[in-house]
């Protein structure tokens, strides 16, 4: 196939010398370059008036058409690989329940597990606590708030983290006779300030449930 | 084409989807997916030449960006930074040297089905294309994707392969010239 303004063979020679110039002196590569970059029509004074140059731009759009159309038509992403990485990031997720907060010096990490022993520790402190273990609870508060952590929450998981936010749901069993709302209510301080001041976190929600008495 | 421009508004909502994701929200990270999971697989299909390599590679790179969220600063553009994740990986895969299976620098989800002469056309001008880019040494192929393809400015290029603005119009230069050679041959 040949060209409106240069045949085939005055094309390759031309290609294939790497100083190559037009008769009229005109460099090869900046030509390439102003067609390339779709400057192709925006003539300098000496192009209006040359015949060698605005055959060669010419010639080099034609032959960089097809760039220009691949260039120009959208590509996808294909929806099993948008798949295959929210699946493999939601995982690496799932698998640690980390918390995780950005230092200076690079991520500080706490398992969740972790968090959720702080937690039961700080309540077995508190006076008129008998037995204390992490579980979730069901009342629609605690969904509510485990909402909030769902995608960092193992279903049965004691404790929900997500980023400096922990949800931590505390079941004990108290000592009969205590005020048991005065009981709960120390439960989630003391919970509170010990992860605050272990783990760093900022916004702590401790639910607690009391389901039994024990003498 | 995409890229070459300053800070946008666009880039703004990437700085509070990377800040969100960043604290641990997926669902954020999976809007940023949704913003940029077409560069990220662009970029690796036009550097590699083949969906298998392109769906791999662009897979990797964005899982791994999730990765290195924390060492995101937010000095330059999200998509600057997806950028060097991706064409880092795709020039690894190219030292690996894997032949290609399939030459084709777009998705099959494109191809109509109505015209198939044009198809064919279409086709075999694509096959072209992929082949010439394909072939280029590993630098000039970068330069001419980014540059060419992407239209990103060449200073931006620089930025994302860690080389000199003079470097990249190099091989650009080198690029086009081996690139017209080879489609001045096609036709």
């Amino acid at each position: 196939m040949t060209g409106p303004g240069l045949p085939d063979d005055s094309t390759r020679a031309l290609l294939a010398d790497p100083a190559g110039t037009l008769a009229c002196g005109a460099d090869v590569d900046e030509l390439i370059e102003q067609v390339a970059d779709g400057r192709a029509a925006q003539l300098t004074e000496h192009q209006r008036e040359c015949p060698h140059c605005q055959a060669a731009l010419r010639e080099f759009s034609l032959i960089w058409a097809p760039v220009r159309m691949v260039a120009a038509e959208p590509v996808r992403l294909p929806a099993a690989v948008r798949s295959a990485v929210l699946r493999q990031i939601r995982k690496l997720t799932a698998d640690v329940w980390y918390t995780l907060e950005m230092a200076d010096g690079g991520a500080i990490r706490i398992a969740a597990r972790v968090v959720a022993r702080i937690a039961r520790d700080a309540a077995r402190q508190v006076p008129g606590v008998r037995v204390v273990f992490g579980r979730s609870t069901e009342s629609r508060i605690a969904g509510l708030a485990e909402a909030a952590t769902l995608q960092h929450r193992h279903p049965h998981a004691a404790a929900g983290v997500l980023g400096r936010t922990a949800v931590v749901d505390l079941a004990l069993a108290a000592e009969y006779g205590q005020n048991l709302d005065t009981v709960a209510r120390a439960v989630q301080d003391r919970a509170i300030a010990d992860l605050r001041s272990q783990a760093g976190l900022k916004d702590i929600t401790v639910n607690v449930t009391i389901d039994d008495v024990v003498d | 084409m995409a890229g070459g421009k300053g800070v946008t508004a666009a880039d703004a909502e990437d700085a509070y989807l990377v800040k969100r994701a960043r604290e641990g929200y997926v669902e954020a990270y999976a809007e940023l997916v949704d913003r940029h999971g077409q560069l990220a697989y662009r970029v690796a299909l036009r550097l590699l030449g083949n969906h298998h390599d392109a769906e791999d590679v662009a897979q990797e790179a964005l899982v791994q960006a999730w990765q290195q969220l924390p060492g995101f600063h937010g000095d330059s553009a999200y998509s600057t930074w997806l950028y060097r994740i991706v064409t880092h990986l795709a020039l690894n895969r190219i030292r690996g040297a894997r032949p290609a299976d399939s030459l084709d620098l777009l998705g099959d989800v494109h191809r109509s089905r109505e015209e198939p002469v044009l198809d064919v056309e279409r086709d075999l001008t694509v096959d072209a294309v992929t082949a010439a880019v394909t072939a280029l040494p590993a630098p000039q192929r970068v330069a001419i994707v980014l540059h060419h393809f992407e239209g990103l400015p060449n200073e931006e290029v620089a930025r994302i392969t860690g080389s000199s603005v003079a470097a990249v119009r190099s091989h650009l230069y080198r690029g086009r010239r081996a690139l017209t050679r080879t489609l001045a041959d096609w036709r």
